[in-house]
């Protein structure tokens, strides 16, 4: 195929956290709100002139200061992101809104604070910490309203003078479900028999949208969606269609090795994914949008935190339901290492992925930065892939 | 009647102090843990031949 | 750095002067059990009687027997005598009594609810009428949500613990078999090895079936929260057995949740006599509110006769008794007043007499993190061997607060609010989460209102908690001017640690930091590391 136009600008940006549009974007006056899990109701972030950057440590190399404060038990995301803060990668930010989510990444927030790595030139920089639902339930809409008004509203206000009303919101889910439609509208072409753009092109576009202020790439998705209508696909098949899930997968690389691998990855279910972090956001006039805001994000929310047993099977639902629509062969089950939400989950996952839906699955566990470790992982993807050939043979099918 | 039951309280004396003995000494030199020693390895093959259904 | 007053026992302890000479590398055991002088020889000797005539009532009655072949982990009870032994090393006079007494009385507690476990359990006693009435709940659960309930009626079985946290007590080895069925099964070994066994004993199917219902929470950590799911898919799909997640929030110290944490108590409530036809019973629960503020009394009471020169009440006894009383018990047992009262009561009595556990005091330590229960009781070993007192421990630094105990309209809508407090503050996690605060500073103070010179951290290798906060405990350390002594081990699994390398990690740090000789030399290498 034919290289989309700005595939190359898109990569760019995802080589460091301080990008040149996050550049641009606090040049513009903007204040950046930085954030560590995608529970965080994003368009909140999003409100006025804030705009939200979603931390990242892209070419991750040595950890050795954030290993000496946390240790090499917790995992390398967590780490990756104290080590970057720790060299400055990170003093763009203007306050730091973390949830008590994983246990990890809050110690790597808590960390970052006590040892001072940002806001030292601005006086109103600010570190909050909030507490997230754990089930979709309406006492949980309950503490998401409390906890973002306390936690992220009220400080926002307070320190920014950000306009925190109900209509202010509303015009900020807008932005952020025009995102949203573009970034799905471009992830609809990996449905196709013959897909016009790849897995790692898709997640190069989407991760791009959670770490670069939205309003300045909003020009050049479109363009993307465009031009993506008229891209002719290359005729040579994939040997297989793959439903990537797991941790965050902040390292395209780790897409495109699966795909060097003759598997396209035709949907993707991960922390930070389009699945469910680009999904529309629908309200109505009748209520408040800060309460359908908190509704919304709890009842998509697909994290392995949510502990009520009713969304544990319906993970797993959701899992195959999109294996399903992106007519996936396999699902590879992936977890940073030392992450235990995704430890458990990919267990559970993948035995029920296998036994109660029949897909076959690749259940493993990797590095941040898969660069450090791809060996392990081209084996183990080569072999899913045969498998899944195999299967495919004795079922009667071309391999 | 009065010796009868010094006998009979004799008796018991001599067991409660037998048991005593006895029981100490099991004690003292630990033989009951050396005893369960012994059992432990025997149940551990008794539980590893059953059968389970392992599922998750 | 700090330093701390040296004192010396005046008095020569009775019998045995290095009790590390009972310890044996040819048996699993010890060779023989510690000679105290008569008088105390002659006390353990009848709480040894007292231990075997509990097992032995175990044992009469037909279903246990059955039990016991059926389930790996009962074997871990052939060696309670043996755990007990590791919980009175060295110990003479009211040291002694208080560990009989508090652990007799945990053990007499686990045993009971072994018995409760095999009387329900489908494929042992199958008693359908009895099992219908219980409610399952975890190993690290606060049962608040129970005190209201009677508890014979509705008994309440938290059934991890006779299974999994109590059997690693009295077997190290026990508990590896289902870790390693965890990991057959895909859950890698980096995660928190007590979630992970107890997903590994539910795999192998080697937990007791029964119960009407089942209420799981989040009290401990992310590990431990994903292990439910595991869990809960067996007791539901396979099993029947229906199951509510008790949600806790893990911000405790913020008062913006605390009415989310009381909505969640009432759900739970509301779960339980859906299930089992029990009623709330306010009577009941203010009951059991007195009795959880005695114990807290009780506690603090201890507390502070550990923060004098002459702390009593300590080490492992003191930690498994909190957690039998504070968590499992939660004052619906009347019987633990005796016990508070009584173990208050010879605390007292020890520290008028200013009874030392050692010859010698040289350092005041706490202990934080998540410390393992299978090693040689570590901490009579610390006074023992080095006379490094361990005035508390991190799992026993829990709740102060005074709760609503007198009946009225407006406590009943309080009540709610304290058994969420309750249950948020549970042990150990009011310390591991909830802010680096209350993990930090909580330990500082705490140093400095015990006299503290020492901190040892138990770093637990998959306590993401703990370790995430390595670096700044160390730097918050040296600002102050406190030791700060690493102990690395894994909670259940001694392949990773043996209990020697444990105690080497003392050892060398006695030695080459503190550059110190050891009180007792036959203690600093005791050759149990095959010993269950």
């Amino acid at each position: 195929m034919r290289d989309l136009k700005h595939l190359n600008y898109f990569e760019n940006l995802l080589q460091v956290a301080n990008n040149e549009l996050v550049v641009q974007a606090k040049k513009d006056g903007k204040i950046c709100v930085a954030y560590t899990c995608e529970n965080v109701p994003e368009p909140l972030l999003n409100l006025g002139d804030c705009v939200s950057i979603r931390l990242s440590a892209p070419n991750t190399g040595s950890m050795d200061i954030a290993t000496y404060y946390m240790t090499n038990l917790l995992c390398e995301p967590s780490r990756a992101l104290l080590e970057r803060a720790v060299e400055g990668g990170f003093n763009f930010a203007d306050c730091v809104i973390t949830p008590d989510g994983c246990t990890m990444m809050n110690r790597a927030v808590e960390n970052m604070e006590l040892l001072k790595t940002m806001g030292k030139e601005n006086p109103r920089f600010f570190h909050e910490y909030m507490e997230i639902a754990f089930k979709n339930s309406p006492n949980d809409v309950n503490l998401a309203v409390l906890q973002c008004t306390n936690h992220i509203l009220n400080p926002l206000q307070k320190n920014y003078g950000v306009d925190i009303s109900d209509a202010a919101m509303r015009e900020a889910v807008e932005k952020h479900n025009r995102l949203c439609r573009l970034i799905r509208a471009i992830g609809d072409f990996r449905k196709e028999d013959k897909p016009r753009i790849t897995g790692y092109e898709f997640h190069v576009l989407c991760l791009a949208s959670y770490v670069c202020p939205k309003y300045l790439i909003l020009d050049k998705l479109e363009e993307t969606l465009e031009e993506l209508k008229t891209r002719e696909p290359d005729d040579k098949p994939w040997r297989a269609r793959v439903l990537l899930v797991g941790s965050e997968v902040d390292d395209s690389g780790l897409v495109k090795l699966i795909e060097e691998q003759g598997a396209f990855v035709c949907c993707d279910r991960f922390c930070f994914g389009s699945y469910p972090g680009r999904v529309e956001i629908v309200l109505n006039d009748e209520e408040d949008a800060l309460t359908q805001i908190c509704r919304h994000y709890i009842q998509n929310c697909q994290c392995p935190r949510m502990m009520n047993q009713e969304k544990v099977y319906s993970r797993k639902q959701y899992v195959a339901e999109l294996a399903k629509e992106y007519k996936a062969d396999g699902i590879i089950y992936q977890q940073v290492k030392f992450c235990d939400p995704w430890a458990y989950e990919r267990t559970l996952g993948a035995a029920m992925l296998q036994n109660d839906y029949g897909y076959p699955v690749l259940s493993v566990d990797r590095p941040y930065n898969i660069a450090s470790s791809s060996g392990q992982m081209r084996t183990r993807v080569q072999a899913f892939v045969e498998s899944i050939e195999i299967k495919n043979i004795q079922r009667g099918g071309k391999a | 009647m009065k010796k009868f039951l010094l006998g009979i309280l004799l008796k018991v004396l001599l067991a409660g102090l037998g048991l005593f003995v006895v029981t100490f000494t099991v004690y003292m030199f630990n033989l009951d843990m050396k005893l369960m020693t012994l059992i432990a390895p025997l149940l551990e093959k008794w539980y590893d031949h059953q059968e389970h259904k392992q599922y998750i | 750095m700090k330093t701390v007053e040296k004192i010396v026992n005046p008095v020569k302890r009775a019998g045995e002067q290095s009790p590390g000479k009972i310890y044996s590398d040819k048996l699993k055991v010890r060779a023989r059990r510690e000679w105290r002088g008569v008088k105390d020889t002659l006390y353990d000797y009848t709480r040894w009687l007292y231990l075997m005539s509990v097992l032995g009532r175990f044992i009469m009655v037909p279903r246990n027997v059955k039990g016991f072949f059926r389930y790996r982990w009962m074997m871990s009870y052939l060696f309670v005598p043996h755990g007990m032994d590791k919980f009175t090393i060295g110990l003479r006079d009211e040291a002694l009594r208080i560990a009989h007494t508090s652990f007799n009385f945990v053990i007499a507690d686990v045993t009971a609810a072994i018995g409760k476990c095999f009387r329900g359990d489908r494929r042992v006693g199958n008693d359908v009428e009895f099992s219908e009435r219980c409610v399952i709940t975890d190993e690290n659960s606060m049962v608040t949500f129970m005190m209201g309930f009677d508890k014979d009626k509705t008994p309440t079985i938290l059934r991890e613990v006779p299974t999994m946290f109590a059997s690693n007590i009295f077997h190290q080895f026990n508990v590896m078999h289902y870790l390693d069925v965890a990991q057959q099964y895909g859950i890698p070994g980096d995660v928190c090895p007590m979630p992970e066994a107890e997903a590994g004993i539910s795999i192998e199917d080697d937990f007791c079936v029964l119960g009407a219902c089942a209420v799981q929470n989040n009290t401990t950590c992310d590990g431990s929260l994903m292990g439910n799911g595991i869990i809960a898919k067996r007791l539901e799909r396979e099993y029947g057995i229906p199951t509510y997640q008790l949600a806790t929030p893990l911000r405790h110290k913020e008062p913006d949740v605390l009415e989310y944490a009381a909505e969640e108590i009432k759900k739970a409530i509301a779960f339980v006599e859906e299930h089992t036809g029990g009623k709330w019973d306010w009577d009941l629960y203010f009951q059991a509110a007195k009795r959880v503020n005695y114990a807290t009394r009780c506690r603090i009471a201890q507390m502070e006769i550990n923060s004098s020169p002459y702390p009593q009440f300590f080490g492992a006894a003191f930690s498994l008794y909190n957690d039998t009383n504070y968590m499992g018990n939660s004052g619906r047992d009347p019987e633990f007043i005796k016990i508070d009262k009584k173990l208050l009561e010879l605390a007292e009595q020890g520290y008028k007499a200013k009874r030392m556990y050692a010859k010698e005091y040289r350092h005041r330590c706490i202990v934080w993190g998540v410390q393992p229960q299978y090693v040689i009781d570590m901490l009579y070993w610390l006074v023992q061997c080095w006379g490094v007192v361990p005035l508390t421990d991190m799992l026993s630094v829990i709740n102060t607060d005074m709760i609503a105990e007198e009946d009225t309209p407006e406590n009943r809508e309080q009540a709610y609010r304290d058994m969420a407090m309750l249950n948020m503050e549970m042990i150990m996690r009011n310390h591991t989460h909830g802010g680096y605060k209350v993990l930090l500073d909580d330990l500082w103070e705490l140093c400095e209102k015990m006299n503290a010179d020492i901190v040892m951290m138990w770093e637990h290798m998959s306590c993401k908690a703990l370790t995430g906060m390595h670096g700044m405990f160390e730097e918050q350390a040296r600002e102050r001017g406190i030791h700060i002594m690493w102990v690395s081990h894994d909670l259940c699994d001694p392949r990773v640690f043996t209990r020697q390398a444990i105690r080497d990690q003392v050892n060398n740090y006695m030695r080459t930091v503190m550059r110190e000789e050891p009180l007792d030399p036959s203690l600093e290498i005791i050759p149990d590391n095959e010993a269950y």
